[in-house]
């Protein structure tokens, strides 16, 4: 008893701020937010949903064109980084936004006025915590795809290291694209600009550059921070089958993952210049 | 302690606090007080580092803010506006704040406690009202138990019991030792409050000691007289450094003498007095007087010499 009471910190002595206790402090800001359990319930939701249903739709098409190989299960999984994105792109935003738009942001600087721990321990949180979430939804939305569908042969191979990585591939673009939203979140200041940004970069740009009709944009298509990042959540087959129909550049997985982390970095980068510069 | 040296900011052509120098001593309730605009949230801002000087630098208890390991034991500040994310309850924002520098439950208890905001604590504070904000502004101050208070405006929007209640807390603080920096555009509530003061006019200190001294140095204390020759006692008494008014028949204010002289010279020349009373000015007419110096300087400024007073501007670049 008295050697515990000795080997303890003195309270008094210990009142500072540390990274692990900013990490601490990050965690109850983004639990105590309603925004984020829907965002995340949203977003798993929609993972498995739409898993299953792709997987049920392809077997149903399947059987009535007679044919009789088996579908890739893992292609149901190619929803994964069109819809997984979206809500976590508002969850990413918002983390950082709304302490701008309530003013927040005063208080959490106030408190460690080095700011910028307070990005890095926001950002860490909030990646680790849209990583879990994402890898269970996918976890939960493979075991349900082969109790539902394994008899009928569409069941994804775990045995088989590139369906892995591509399965984990999905949990870590959707995470990347959930810490691009923060960083556009940090450098825009404001919740809507930063959403409307992030889904922009989503979801016009890819079709923008694949309308315009000018050679250089087809080229810098596939570095599209999207486009790249989700290349992860392919196979190694998958991305080759891909290099056949197009005539640009192909990137691997990893290679299309570290273009969607460049951005992250020169993003980041960015909004951590000014967060130390700007008046809060 | 607080330590402001040249501190100047500068937003666009706005200069919103120019080079002002001034110290906060422990033990004391300094009042900071100026009208609406004239730099107070500013210097506040500045003081915890979430404004970036211009020119100049602030410390407080030795070290600038930012350098501190324990910012929220230094200083606790309660800031203009609202700083709390509206989403979340008051008890969750204490948490969070808390959780920074490794301060227990058992402190947030205590404070939530001591603010009277046991009732709503698990509320969202996007449903409070202005004195219930202040109250969670003012918990979220006193977390660290911190040597410092900064408080911009703690009375805005309490009803008269919050009022009082601010007041004490802000005196019990100071009692112990602590340095206590209160703002206030409220003249009335600085002169119960304050020991000190600091008078903020367009960025610019204007007085700045006791509030006894700045009381007295911002008003001519003037002298009631009443005389049934009061017209022989005017002529008397006028020259280069004494004015005399009237408002009514048989009554006289002097400005720029003193009571016993005016009756010495009422005796000499065989006048008779009724009353003869000094009348001390209040931190009202003081506040107004230093400050109205300032604001007219500037409208004069803009319309007649604005060209001189942009190459100044050059000149101090």
């Amino acid at each position: 008893m008295t050697a515990t009471t000795l080997d303890a910190p003195a309270p008094a002595g210990d009142v500072r701020v540390t990274f692990p206790r900013l990490l601490r402090s990050e965690w109850i800001k983004l639990w105590s937010l309603r925004s984020t359990a829907w965002t995340l319930a949203i977003t798993a939701v929609v993972i498995v949903g739409f898993v299953l249903l792709i997987t049920w739709g392809m077997l149903d098409a399947n059987e009535m064109s007679g044919n009789s190989e088996d579908v890739n299960a893992l292609d149901a999984f190619g929803a994964v980084p069109y819809l997984g994105p979206t809500a976590v792109a508002v969850l990413g935003a918002l983390t950082i936004t709304g302490e701008y738009t309530t003013g927040m942001i005063r208080s959490s600087f106030a408190a460690a006025p080095r700011r910028l721990p307070v990005l890095w321990s926001k950002a860490l949180v909030l990646a680790v915590v849209v990583f879990v979430t994402t890898a269970l939804a996918v976890a939960v939305a493979a075991s349900l795809q082969a109790l539902m569908f394994g008899s009928r042969g569409a069941s994804v191979d775990l045995g088989d290291p590139q369906v892995v990585r591509a399965l984990i591939g999905n949990a870590l673009y959707v995470t990347g694209i959930a810490v691009l939203a923060f960083g556009l979140g940090v450098l825009m200041r404001h919740s809507a600009a930063a959403i409307t940004t992030t889904l922009g970069i989503l979801l016009v740009l890819p079709i923008l550059f694949s309308l315009i009709p000018w050679e250089p944009l087809q080229d810098l298509t596939p570095f599209l921070p999207n486009v790249a990042g989700s290349q992860i959540t392919l196979t190694d087959a998958m991305i080759e089958q891909q290099a056949g129909f197009t005539g640009s550049v192909v990137l691997s997985a990893w290679q299309g993952f570290g273009v969607l982390l460049a951005y992250l970095v020169v993003v980041l980068a960015a909004g951590a210049w000014l967060t130390k510069r700007r008046d809060a | 302690m607080i330590e402001a040296t040249n501190l100047t900011k500068r937003y666009g052509a706005k200069l919103a606090v120019d080079q002002i120098s001034f110290r906060v001593e422990p033990g004391t309730v300094t009042g900071f007080l100026g009208p609406n605009g004239a730099g107070k949230s500013t210097t506040m801002r500045m003081i915890v580092g979430l404004d970036r000087p211009t020119a100049g630098h602030v410390t407080v208890n030795g070290k600038p803010y930012a350098e501190h390991h324990s910012p929220l034991t230094q200083v606790g500040a309660l800031l203009e506006a609202k700083a709390v994310h509206t989403g979340r309850s008051a008890r969750n924002h204490l948490r969070a704040l808390a959780a920074t520098h490794g301060i227990g439950e058992k402190r947030v208890n205590e404070v939530i406690e001591m603010t009277g905001l046991e009732s709503v604590a698990k509320r969202r504070v996007g449903g409070f009202s202005l004195g219930m904000g202040q109250r969670l502004g003012i918990a979220a101050a006193l977390l660290g138990d911190p040597r410092t208070l900064i408080l911009d405006e703690p009375v805005n929007g309490l009803d008269p019991e919050g009022v009082l209640w601010v007041r004490n807390l802000v005196k019990y603080l100071a009692s112990q030792g602590r340095t206590v920096f209160l703002s206030s555009h409220l003249m009335s509530e600085m002169a119960v409050t304050a020991d000190h003061l600091i008078v903020i006019g367009r960025g610019k200190i204007v007085a700045a000691g006791p509030v006894k001294d700045i009381v007295a140095q911002g008003t001519r204390t003037s002298v009631r007289v009443v005389s049934p020759q009061a017209a022989q006692l005017a002529e008397l008494l006028v020259g280069p450094e004494v004015s005399v008014t009237s408002d009514e028949r048989g009554s006289l204010v002097v400005h720029g003498t003193t009571a016993p002289a005016i009756g010495e010279a009422a005796a000499a020349a065989g006048v008779v007095l009724h009353e003869l009373t000094p009348v001390q000015g209040s931190l009202e007419e003081a506040f107004m007087s230093l400050t109205q110096d300032t604001v007219e300087y500037h409208s004069t400024m803009g319309h007649d010499v604005a060209p001189v007073a942009a190459t100044g501007q050059e000149a101090t670049r």
